[in-house]
């Protein structure tokens, strides 16, 4: 299930003297690739890599001065899945090591996601997407998501406070239909924002 | 039900990478030749109100919460290929910028809510609403798919898990699918109710009803994207879940599980899984399953007529 | 001389038969500032609209009820309506669909098929003109309302339209932002057509006022002498502005100084 972290990286001047922003998007990328994938097919006795990425991550983290509470947060409650799989592992006979390699390859990933997440602005990341050839059509939907995904999750929680102020009952069969109003009437006004946002292209002289 | 990095080994990871590229390759093919220009930015919109309304909290029990994933949902609004992209969008940037769900295991993501679940789903929908007519029939044909693209999705996601030797499948399976078929049920009633809601405010906003005159579904999308999650699950599920008794032995025994059965990780919430007077547990476990499928689907009907009043969509007094 | 925006008997009418315009007769000369009046759902955004061809949704055979620089809006001509035009929508979360600032105000350079260098000379004057030129690399959603709006003004003159038709540019700034904006418009040279129910932006910078009810033009004259006319602002859901208010009455208005108005006399078309 998904763990919203809040997206702290995206807010004020990011490129406020911290080098690691500067690097090119691309590099980042193919780096963070690089890593994650030898993180997760390396085998488990190989813990010179293990230790390097973990290395490597921290002296990127250093260099960058980027905030360490997205990370620990998001490795803390390391998502439900994590814990629940941990769990089955432990319960089947491969073993308790083969259970702790997995949430260590799966820590190392997460950090250098999010360690791309923050020191990455996500439109470099969209304009490499564009170059490596993603086709244009997801690359647009990608980008408009982006641009639309904090607006619409204001207009939730705006309806979500406006409800909660005038609802005086707690019953769960209320809020359940509160909440799927809400969710309905968001879907209402995505489908007329986008409209909107047509409009707003083909004035531009899109198409 | 987002995979981390991790947990799939290299060829589960290839293989559900495969079909994945291939599965959204298509559905944006099928966007581009379908989709009117006006309709583009709506992809994007509603992959934006998708992750919105993942943040909207349905109260569960005890201070818990649920809230929606939105696959079929998705896909009875907008359409199955739509509804790939959308969701794959969104699995995309929680990827790489929620850090939700793993790189490597992107593929089998996609795979599993991208397009199991929107895909069966959507074709659960159709089938369901083709027999039920009204309001009624779609909402409890759109509560009967959200329970099912859940369940298909779990059941793809213990296979990959299997397949990779992270979870054993004896394990994993039960614990997967019995989570999910109580996620599932709430993920039915949720979408079925936004899709009610929809019908209040907008009804021109909600697709034709499944056949109707109106409504030509086009076949080839459904013989892709069918083929497509039927090699996916054949790959992933079919080894474990053959009906063989031997079937599960060699699977354990090529992972090297030969141990004894370990206990159902949850043995209040599938205390009977093997029916009595059936001694074969592939066929006890498909028997139960379709017995579960038989219920929830009993329940989706009383649900519709629960919260649909029978003029159809008037206003509810309580809201 | 050819008028910058003609409308000769528009009527429109929305999809579910809804009356939105009835026989709309408008003429701006190139170089005029216009602020267009009226209650909610007179009309105004469907009107701006079809300045560039937005609305309709199709095009009658006929057509020829719009017309731009001289040229009927219709739908072979939207590539060079829109070149002439640039519209501001009222919303500018939905102007602003792109990921940073800078790509944004790219955005219509390069739909207008520019080179890389050209667009960037653009991009970058349009921002310079705008003062956002710091925050080019800025998520749009990281804004305030004010330099939102400068960010599509921006968006809009790195097209370098001809005509310049605004949809509410002031509603929800702050004062600041407001009087910004406003010093702004001043200073940009272009014909332009202000909806707007911010009445002392009219004062100040329009010479001349529209006022739109029900879909029909109800008054069309020098802003001072129309605003002014009480009566006349109260029967159609507006008020005669603090701004004239607390003029005195025999007091040569400013604003009406000079204005060589192609329109009929005040309050002579008034219904009734």
């Amino acid at each position: 299930m998904t763990v919203l972290a809040p997206p702290s990286f995206a807010s004020g001047d990011p490129r406020a003297n911290r080098a690691v922003l500067c690097w090119p998007a691309a590099a980042k990328m193919a780096g963070a690739l690089v890593l994650i994938t030898g993180t997760a097919v390396v085998p488990a006795g190989w813990k010179l890599w293990f230790a390097g990425v973990a290395l490597l991550l921290g002296v990127v983290w250093a260099l960058g001065r980027l905030p360490p509470g997205p990370v620990l947060r998001r490795l803390l409650a390391l998502s439900p899945f994590v814990a629940g799989v941990a769990l089955a592992a432990a319960w089947s006979p491969g073993g308790v090591l083969d259970w702790k390699i997995t949430a260590l390859r799966s820590g190392l990933c997460l950090a250098t996601v999010i360690l791309l997440a923050q020191a990455t602005p996500f439109a470099e990341m969209l304009a490499v997407m564009r170059r490596v050839h993603v086709p244009a059509l997801l690359v647009t939907t990608i980008a408009l998501m982006h641009r639309y995904l904090f607006v619409l999750a204001d207009e939730a929680e705006r309806m979500r406070r406006a409800r909660a102020s005038r609802t005086f009952t707690t019953g769960r069969r209320f809020a359940w239909w509160a909440a799927a109003t809400v969710v309905g009437q968001l879907f209402v006004r995505a489908t007329e924002r986008a409209e909107r946002v047509y409009d707003a292209m083909g004035a531009r002289g899109w198409r | 039900m987002h995979i981390p990095d991790g947990f799939l080994d290299a060829k589960t990871a290839l293989a559900t990478g495969a079909l994945s590229a291939a599965g959204l390759g298509y559905a944006l093919r099928e966007v581009r030749r379908e989709l009117p220009p006006r309709r583009v930015p709506l992809l994007g919109l509603a992959a934006a109100f998708l992750f919105a309304a993942q943040m909207v909290n349905f109260p569960v029990m005890g201070g818990t919460s649920g809230h929606l994933v939105g696959g079929a949902l998705v896909a009875v609004l907008l359409g199955p290929a739509a509804a790939v992209v959308v969701v794959a969008t969104v699995l995309i940037v929680q990827c790489f910028l929620f850090a939700d769900g793993g790189v490597m295991a992107l593929g089998a993501n996609l795979f599993n809510m991208g397009l199991t679940a929107t895909v069966g789903g959507y074709a659960v929908y159709r089938g369901v609403a083709r027999l039920l007519p009204g309001l009624r029939g779609r909402v409890a044909a759109l509560a009967f798919a959200g329970w099912c693209s859940t369940i298909i999705a779990a059941a793809a996601c213990a296979g990959q898990l299997a397949w990779s030797g992270t979870v054993a499948w004896r394990v994993g399976f039960p614990a997967m699918v019995g989570v999910h078929a109580l996620i599932g049920l709430g993920e039915g009633a949720v979408s079925a109710l936004v899709l009610l809601a929809i019908a209040r405010t907008r009804p021109d906003l909600l697709p034709d009803q499944p056949g109707a005159a109106a409504a030509p579904g086009r076949v080839g999308p459904f013989v892709v994207f069918g083929l497509l999650v039927t090699l996916g699950i054949a790959l992933f599920v079919a080894p474990f879940a053959c009906p063989w008794p031997d079937g599960l032995e060699s699977v354990a025994a090529r992972l090297g599980f030969n141990h004894p059965a370990s206990s159902p990780l949850l043995p209040a919430l599938i205390p009977d899984y093997q029916l009595p007077g059936i001694t074969s547990p592939g066929l006890a476990t498909a028997l139960a399953g379709a017995a579960g499928a038989l219920v929830v689907f009993l329940l989706a009907i009383g649900f519709s007529r629960l919260v649909v009043p029978r003029e159809g969509p008037a206003l509810k007094t309580e809201i | 001389m050819i008028p910058a925006i003609q409308l000769n008997g528009l009527t429109y009418a929305y999809p579910d038969g809804t009356a939105a315009l009835r026989e709309v007769r408008l003429t701006v000369a190139p170089g005029e500032c216009v602020g267009l009046l009226g209650p909610n759902g007179s009309g105004k955004s469907t009107l701006l609209r079809h300045l560039n061809g937005i609305l309709p949704e199709r095009f009658p055979e006929a057509g020829g009820a719009v017309a731009i620089q001289g040229e009927a809006v219709a739908a072979g001509n939207l590539g060079v309506i829109r070149r002439q035009v640039g519209l501001m929508f009222q919303d500018a979360d939905d102007q602003l669909f792109c990921a940073t600032v800078r790509e944004d105000v790219a955005f219509g350079p390069q739909q207008l098929g520019l080179g890389p260098e050209e667009v960037a000379a653009r991009v970058q004057h349009a921002l310079e003109e705008v003062g956002l030129v710091h925050l080019g690399h800025r998520p749009p959603h990281h804004l305030s309302s004010g330099e939102k709006r400068r960010a599509c003004l921006a968006g809009l003159l790195a097209c370098a339209p001809s005509i310049l038709v605004l949809d509410e540019p002031t509603s929800g700034l702050d004062p600041r932002g407001r009087r910004e904006l406003i010093a702004l418009l001043r200073s940009v040279r272009a014909t332009k057509l202000i909806a707007t129910h911010d009445l002392e932006l009219v004062v100040e910078l329009c010479p001349r006022a529209v006022i739109l009810d029900g879909g029909r033009i109800i008054a069309d004259g020098p802003t001072a002498a129309l605003l002014d006319d009480e009566p006349l602002m109260l029967a159609h859901g507006l008020e005669r502005p603090h701004i004239l208010q607390h003029r005195h009455p025999h007091e040569v208005k400013p604003e009406t100084r000079g204005t060589k108005s192609e329109a009929p006399a005040p309050a002579s078309e008034r219904a009734r």
